[in-house]
Order: C-alpha cells, then structure tokens, then sequence
C-alpha cells in the first residue's frame, strides 16, 4: 500500500566536507530503526571502503525512512549531493529529486564556500531550507558567531538554526519534525499520466542496471510497460522497491516517491540520467528538463607497472566504466611505459578515486603520468588535429597554430583575499572580466584562464589563498592560440616521453627547473650517477644530478638468523615493484606526477 | 646415517645462546636478559631439556657460544655449561670452539675453565679503545682492559679475534685509525669490524631520533670503512668477509657456516636453526623460553620451509658476502640452479657498473666498491625478472 502523498518528504543535506553530513545520517537511520544498533557500521551510507577509509563522502547512497510524528508515519527520503567540485553537476541531478535541504554547518567552523554555492543553487530551485548547526556539543562550538553568519551569507534567520549533535545525537527530532513541518509534501499527483526522473544508476552484477528514480507524476508498478523517453526505448518493470537502507521490493512507486527498478536493461550506457521514464502505453506528453552530462576534462595516461597486465587493466576499466559512466578510456602506448590508456576524467579527485579504485578492486600496480588538457592544433597542410597527449606533438616546424581550451572560471571569495587571487590569476596567464560583491565580505571575481593551468594547481592555491572558503566553478568558453612548447625530460640522456608535458613558452625554463629539481628527490640513487635534463626541442634548459649511491651495507649477520634479512630484501624488491625501468634507470610511480608538485622554489 | 648428508642439509655447526648480560648497551638489539641472573641454573636446565630432544649427541666441526655475555656468569656455572654441552655436542678433533667474551670479566679462572673444556678461539668485545667511544656505545670496559685480557687468554687459547665498532656519534676519522692501530699491536689473528647500526626501537636509536645523537655521514662512515680495509690489509690480515678480516689460516670456520648458507643447530634463548631445509627462531623471551623447554615443549616459536628458488636467492645473498662470492660449482651442488640461468641479466648489470666481477670458472664476487653497497647489490637479486617497456 502506496503512502499519501502528502505523508511524503524529499530531501537532501548539503554539507563541506567534514561538518558531519554522514553522522547526521547515521543517526537518522538508528531514531527511527532503519536499522538497529547491532548491525549498525559508522557513515552506514558512504558505499565504498574509499569512502570510509578517508572520511569523504562522495555520494551517499539513497535511503527511505520512516518517521512517526504528529500521529502520523511520514515517509522520508534522503538523497545526497556530492560535496566536491569534480562531481558538481550531480548537486544539480539531486536538488531536481527534492524538496527541501538540510543546510549542515559545523558550529566551530562556520560557513564554507563551497555550502554557499551549493545552498545558493538550492534556493534558485526554490527548494526549502532547513538550517541545522551541527557539532554544537564540542566546547569550542560558537553559535553566537557563526549563526549571524548564516544569516549574513545565505539569509537565514537566526531562529530558524536547529542546534544539533549528529555525535551526540542531539536535535536529531527536532531535525527530523523540522523536515516533516517545514519541508513541503510533494505536488505530483496519482491521476496523472506516469513522469519519473532518473537521477542515478548504477550495475548490480546479479540485477543489472538498477535505475533509481524520483516518481514526479502518475505511478510506476512491477510488470508495467515503460518507455526512456530519450530515445523511446521501451522496457518491463521486473522488480523494484525502496532503499531502507537495504533495497527492499514494493509493488508500486507514486508521484513523490523514491525507488528503483529493474527492467533488464544491460548496460549504463541505456540508461540516461536526467532521462524521463513514463508509461509506455500511456505516456506523458512533456519529459522533464534532463541535466547537462560531464564531459571528461582532464587527461593522463595509465599504464599497469607490468606490461603483462595490459588486458587485466583492459577489463578492469571496463568494469569500472559500468558503474561510472563519466570517465573515457582509449588505448595508447608510449616509448617509455609501453601499452597502457588514455583516461579522461571529470577532475583531480575524479582521477585520484578512478585510480585508487582500479588499485584496490584489481591487484593492479598502475603509473599514472601527468593530467593535461585537449589542445587543438593546426599543421602547415591545414589539418585541425586534437593533442590529448604530449607525445602526439609534431615538430615545430609542422605546427601552424597551437591552440588551448580557454575556461571562464567564476571565484567566490572573501573580499580580503581578492589581491591574492588576482595575483594568483595573473601569474596564470588569466584574464580579468568582472567582480561582483555579494556582500561587504564576499565577491564572486570572474577570469577567463587557460584550462591547462586550472588543472595544473589552480583550486589548491585558491585554497590556500582563501584559507579554505574560495570555491570555483569553471565551464569551458573554447579554443584560442597560444605560444606553446613540449617541455621533454631526459633522464640518464634518455628522453622519457610519459614526462614530457605542454607549457607556455614563457613558463619553460621555471616549470623545466622546477620539474627535474623534484625529480632528482623521486629517484633513488643508484649504483651510478644519474643525470637530468629538460629540453625543449633540441635545447637544454635545465640539469640536475643524481649522485651514484656510495655506502649500503649491514655490517653483522645476526648469528644465523638470517630469515629477517632475506624478508627485508624480499620487501625491498616488493617496494620496486612500483617502479618502472627506463634504460638503467628505476622511476617510481610518484615521479610521473612531479610536474604536478605545487610547492614554490626555495 | 647422518654424516653421510651434505652440510647445507644437515647440520656440521651448533650456536649456543647466552642470554645474561649486567646491563643492555644502548645500540644492542639482541634476545638478551639483564637483572636476570637467578635464572641460571633454570637455563642450564631448559638447555639439557633443549639438547636432549637432538635424539643422541651429535658430531659437529664448529661450535660457537655466544650472547648475551657468555662470561658474565661465574666460572663455576660455566663449567657445567660446558659439561652439559660436551654430552651432547662433540666438536671432531681439529675443528673449532669459539666463544664471545667480555674484556671486563673474563678472569683467569674463567680462562682456566674454557681451556679446559676445549675452547680453541676466543673472541673479545673490545668495540673501541677510546674511552668516550666506548661511553658512547654504553660498554662497560676500560680501554686498558682489552690488552691485559688478552694476555691472559693468550696464555691458555691460541687463537684471538677483536670486535671493534665503527662509526660511533662523535667518532672522527682520527680516531677509528688509532683503535685499528692499537688492535693491530695486539696481534689478534682475526678481526671484525662492525660499522654501528641504529636498530630500530634500541636506546640508540631513540636518542638519534630525538636528536641527541647525531649518527656520522654516509662519506664518513665509508671513509672509516675503507680505512680499515686498507690498514688491516698491509698488516697481513685477508679481508675474507665484508666485517671480517683474518690472518691466513684463521678464517672463522664457524661463521662461514652461515654465509656458506649450510644447516647449523641453534641453541638457547632466540636461537636461529637451519637443518633439513627448515629455518626456525626459538622464543626470544626468557620466560618464553624456560616454560617451553622445561615443559617439554618446542622451543621454536617459528620455523618456514623455504621453496628452492628462494633457497638459492638466500644463498647468493649471503655467499656474496665472502671474498670468494658464489662458486658456480658449489652453488649448482648445493640448490641445484644454474647461476647464470637464475640471475645472469642482473649479474651482468652489476659487472657493467664495477660493483661485481665475474670470471665463468669461478662464480661471481663483489668489487671493493660492491662491498660499499652490497645490501643493494644483494637485493636486486631479489627483484622480479627486470620489468622493461620495448
């Protein structure tokens, strides 16, 4: 039997990194004994051991409550927003699934950039806010000042803040009352023609493509024909219920209900997200407005340490394509790595979690080179070609024209820190279009600046520079030339081509210096004297020296006990298997990531 | 019959372990019991309980006692510790029994005491005859006792070897040469010299941690290093393994045993065993070790049975710490792997960077410069087969 809907709320909760979304969580599941106490894991909804492991959460899993109040069973339905940058065009997959969000926001640290933008993308979607100060048990929790910032930064009234401990499990129904009688009941109705959003997917290996969806119109029940009005593709609902957190079958799903389905649907790629699920025989006239899908912006190669685990990465990535459909993978090789693949990701900790996630899920020890962007590049036969990859660079002579991906990249930052970021944006070749102040104490600062340098350390300084509260947001404007060069790497007078990046030309010799200086600090040294050099074209730029290792010796042997000597050596070449041999040379893995070191020169 | 097995499977050798010592020094990292010495006729016991589960008593050529500080307990206890290993260990006529001694309490009554049981090699822990030296590494000898030790021991045990420690905090160049002077005067037929190790979790290695201590450069250790090699060889004295040198004929016959990697008994407290193919550790703990042996129980505390491509990378390891290195002839024999076939590419690597050196009939050694780095030599053996892009 189907809840009214009017005894349905959908929310979301929007929180940085750290101010205790998953514990939040974790204690709506134990008040109202989704589950109990006995089976109950901390950050119970954080799906992957990454997850948990770094105490991020990426995406928490969906989950149906039940809450009773007012004499009343209320149906709640928790669906997350991702809470990093990379993943940003999922916040607005989520707040088009809800109602309402809960605004999380730790009482010792206050408001952060990133929950402002997030919060501010809530209330374009005129969803309705419940602010909640989190953490307000710990002695150094300062409601007097970081409430009146609330109110400052986001327009929250003061009386509206639930105080509340997701450790301590304070506030948790007040929480809880706040979503039933705040938050308003969903206004689809039952009598109308079926309209469901995808808003996620993902592949069970027993199930197959298991489509999560948020029931706008009309209902969706086990056996009904129902059409993907993207590209008319019809299927039968074979199975489908709630997340509890466990996914349990229902019967039915009605306008304001959170589920899933299963209609044999083989492959992600059938399904769309942002796509409109209606009734087959009885459809709606209008879908829903779908989303923007992610296109990969950053690229790098990765290569398995072992040349004879090429198709075991192959299928690996394959397995992981299936359940993340926002990363590409093409086959490449290089002089130096041998086969690997060329991966586009959507950004940094995109690529960090793919590359973790391959490690761990497959065995496999991987090499990973330096990200870069797509460049566009005109030869002297008139021919566009795209560069993903440094290799691919012809020879000067053959280049008309290079050209690069421009991003327009919008800064929210504290007006204190605009000097800085202005300098920041100078020093990479950025242009200035326009400020704006949001309040005496906050601007939204817009440059136009070469993607290249935005993945090159761009968020990490703009996190520095602001003392964590600047968030960005960019989106590609297109291709204009510039003056750019193939810096290449010689190691021991070998050039190592998975070293070689594209930069500016006027950045050449700072980025060439900078890079073999952190290289010599990656190699280890060895039996002979290692040299390194930068080059462009012909031309050597910079040189450093690794001296030939001199003393390494144990002097005794331990009275025969000599099983903890041999399991040291057996350890030590365990450590070598990260590396790769180029020539004489063994470089391990972090060294292909020098070129990413953000430090200043001493 | 058991003599008839080749000695890399049955033993030849026996170490027997002291344990009891007066105090810990501060770089000691050994199975060790201070302020325990109500505990040694429980040891002597647990030791009798120990040898008899050999079966009968066994034939050996070499036969080593070490520690701990084998004489730091009475002469009359050590007496029936060389009664009770007599019964049961026979050292063959012409082989070797050696035993570890401390230049402050190795009396005449003690000397008396091991000559007669046989003894035939006694090796002092002089470490240094610098007087802040030796505070250093927390001994609790005066320079002046080594030579009147080993005047004593002289008189009674023909062969002498000094132990000498270098690479101290604080120690110069000056210094190291001066002590290697001094050990030559005292004409030891064999000498170790140990560069000092900060093994982890030892006082020493604390105090270099917090930054008391501040453990010499790598160009000054190797300098001492070097020195010693080059002193000790215009005295005469072959450099027959990387920390051992030795007058002609005067070889430790006992350790080469292990760098041979051949079977050898363990005895006592944190005891290594090699024999039938089978490495095992007895308990390192004195407690540990007194309840099992005198229960009647197996003192190992953990044994492994080594599959033969790994028995044979241990066997280069600890060859190649010999001046003669691997001898292909005897390696083939004794793990049944050509040298070449097993390890020939890194061999070569080696040869081409001066750190090994090779000639087909006899097998493979280290340069003087591979001795500087035979740890990293040695464990690029261990290396899976080179991973190399095409």
């Amino acid at each position: 039997m189907a809840t009214d809907p009017k005894l349905i709320r959908n929310f979301s909760i929007i929180a940085h990194i750290d101010h205790g979304k998953s514990t939040l969580a974790d204690q709506f599941l134990l008040k109202t004994k989704a589950i109990s106490p006995r089976d109950f894991q901390a950050q119970h909804l954080d799906s992957m051991d990454l997850e948990r492991e770094r105490g991020i959460t990426i995406r928490m899993h969906p989950v149906t409550i039940y809450y009773e109040t007012h004499r009343k069973k209320y149906e709640l339905n928790l669906i997350d927003t991702p809470g990093h940058v990379d993943f940003g065009y999922e916040v607005s997959r989520s707040l088009a699934a809800c109602e309402g969000v809960i605004l999380l926001v730790d009482a010792f640290q206050g408001v952060q950039a990133q929950t402002v933008a997030t919060a501010y993308l809530a209330m374009e979607s005129d969803l309705t806010i419940v602010p909640v100060l989190n953490k307000i048990d710990l002695p150094i929790a300062r409601p007097d000042v970081i409430i009146p910032e609330m109110e400052q930064a986001l327009g929250i009234k003061p009386d509206e803040v639930i105080r509340a401990s997701g450790k301590a499990g304070i506030g948790i129904e007040e929480v809880l009352d706040a979503i039933v009688e705040r938050i308003p009941a969903p206004s689809g109705s039952v009598d109308n023609p079926a309209k469901a959003l995808v808003y996620n997917s993902h592949f069970d290996t027993f199930k197959g493509v298991v489509v999560y969806v948020r029931v706008m119109e009309g209902r969706l029940h086990k056996g009904q024909k129902i059409k993907l009005m993207r590209h008319n593709t019809e299927y039968e609902i074979q199975d489908m219920g709630q997340f509890r957190p466990a996914m349990t079958t229902v019967n039915e799903l009605i306008a304001g209900q959170v589920g899933y389905f299963v209609a044999h649907i083989k492959t992600l790629g059938d399904v769309h997200i942002g796509d409109t699920v209606t009734d087959a025989f009885n459809p709606t006239t209008e879908p829903l407005a779908g989303y923007k899908e992610p296109k990969p912006m950053v690229f790098s190669g990765l290569y398995p340490v072992n040349n004879n685990d090429f198709e075991t990465l192959r299928e690996a990535l394959g397995k992981l394509k299936l359940n993340d459909s926002s990363f590409t993978y093409l086959p490449e090789s290089s002089e130096g790595l041998g086969f690997g693949f060329r991966c586009g990701f959507l950004g940094m900790l995109h690529r960090e979690i793919i590359q973790q996630r391959l490690e761990r899920e497959s065995n496999l020890d991987l090499v990973q080179t330096a990200p870069n962007v797509t460049y566009e590049l005109l030869n002297r036969h008139g021919q566009t070609i795209m560069i993903d990859n440094p290799q691919k660079v012809p020879d000067s002579g053959q280049i008309e024209e290079f050209r690069e991906p421009i991003g327009k990249i919008s800064f929210l930052v504290p007006s204190e820190n605009i000097g800085d970021i202005m300098k920041m944006c100078a020093d990479r070749r950025g242009t200035y279009i326009r400020t704006e102040y949001l309040s005496p104490t906050r601007a939204i600062l817009v440059y136009e600046i070469p993607l290249a340098e935005v993945i090159y350390d761009l968020y990490d300084k703009l996190k520095s520079a602001t003392h964590g509260y600047g968030t960005m947001d960019y989106e590609i404007i297109g291709y204009r030339p510039a003056d750019l060069v193939r810096l290449d790497i010689l190691v021991h007078g070998k050039r190592v081509d998975a070293l070689s990046t594209i930069v500016h030309r006027a950045f050449a010799d700072t980025r060439g210096r900078k890079l073999v200086k952190k290289l010599r600090g990656e190699i280890d040294r060895h039996m002979f004297e290692i040299a390194l050099q930068a080059a462009v074209g012909s031309r050597i730029i910079a040189r450093e020296t690794i001296a030939a290792l001199r003393k390494n010796v144990t002097a005794k042997c331990y009275g025969g006990d000599i099983t903890r000597k041999r399991k040291l050596w057996a350890k030590q070449a365990e450590g070598k298997k990260r590396m790769k041999q180029i020539g004489q040379v063994e470089i391990p893995q972090e060294a292909f990531l020098a070129v990413l070191d953000t430090s200043e020169e001493k | 019959m058991a003599s008839s097995r080749p000695p890399w499977i049955w033993p030849t050798a026996a170490y027997v372990h002291i344990p009891f010592c007066a105090f810990r020094c501060g770089y000691c990292d050994f199975a060790i019991a201070v302020g325990k010495d109500d505990r040694q006729d429980e040891y002597l016991r647990a030791l009798e309980a120990e040898l008899t589960r050999l079966g009968s008593p066994q034939r050996i050529q070499t036969l080593s006692l070490g520690g701990g500080t084998p004489t730091h307990l009475s002469a009359d206890w050590l007496d029936r510790l060389l009664i009770l290993l007599s019964r049961w260990l026979i050292v063959e006529p012409g082989g070797e029994f050696s035993i570890e001694a401390n230049p402050a309490n190795l009396d005449d009554e003690k000397i008396r005491v091991l000559a007669d049981h046989g003894v035939t090699r006694v090796s002092l822990g002089s470490q240094s005859f610098d007087r802040n030296v030796l505070r250093v590494l927390d001994r609790d000898h005066a320079p002046e006792d080594v030579p009147r030790a080993v005047e004593r021991v002289r008189r009674r045990i023909a062969t002498i070897s000094l132990d000498l420690i270098f690479g101290a905090p604080g120690q110069t160049l000056e210094q190291w040469r001066a002590d290697l002077r001094q050990a030559r005067s005292l004409e030891p037929q064999h000498l170790s010299t140990y560069g000092l190790t900060y093994e982890t979790g030892t006082p020493l290695w604390k105090r270099a941690e917090r930054g008391e201590v501040n453990p010499l450069s790598e160009d000054d250790e190797l300098s001492m290093y070097e020195t010693a090699i080059d002193m000790l060889g215009e005295a005469g004295f072959e450099h027959y393994e990387i920390s051992n040198f030795a007058k002609p004929g005067y070889r430790s016959r006992h350790n080469s045993v292990y760098w041979a990697n051949h079977a050898h008994f363990g005895l006592g407290m944190g005891a290594a065993k090699y024999a039938e193919g089978v490495r095992s550790l007895n308990v390192r703990s004195l407690e540990g070790y007194l309840t099992r042996a005198l229960s009647g129980q197996p003192t190992e505390f953990q044994s492994e049975t080594l599959p033969p491509h790994e028995r044979a990378l241990e066997t280069i390891g600890q060859n190649l710490r010999r001046a003669e290195g691997v001898v292909h002839s005897e390696f083939q024999e004794q793990t049944g792997f050509d040298l070449q076939t097993l390890v020939g590419p890194a061999i070569a690597r080696h040869v081409g960077w001066g750190t090994l050196e090779a000639d087909d009939d006899a097998g493979v050694r280290l340069t003087r410069r591979g001795r500087c780095v035979a740890d990293s030599v040695i464990q690029d053996f261990w290396k899976p087969p080179a991973e190399r892009a095409t």
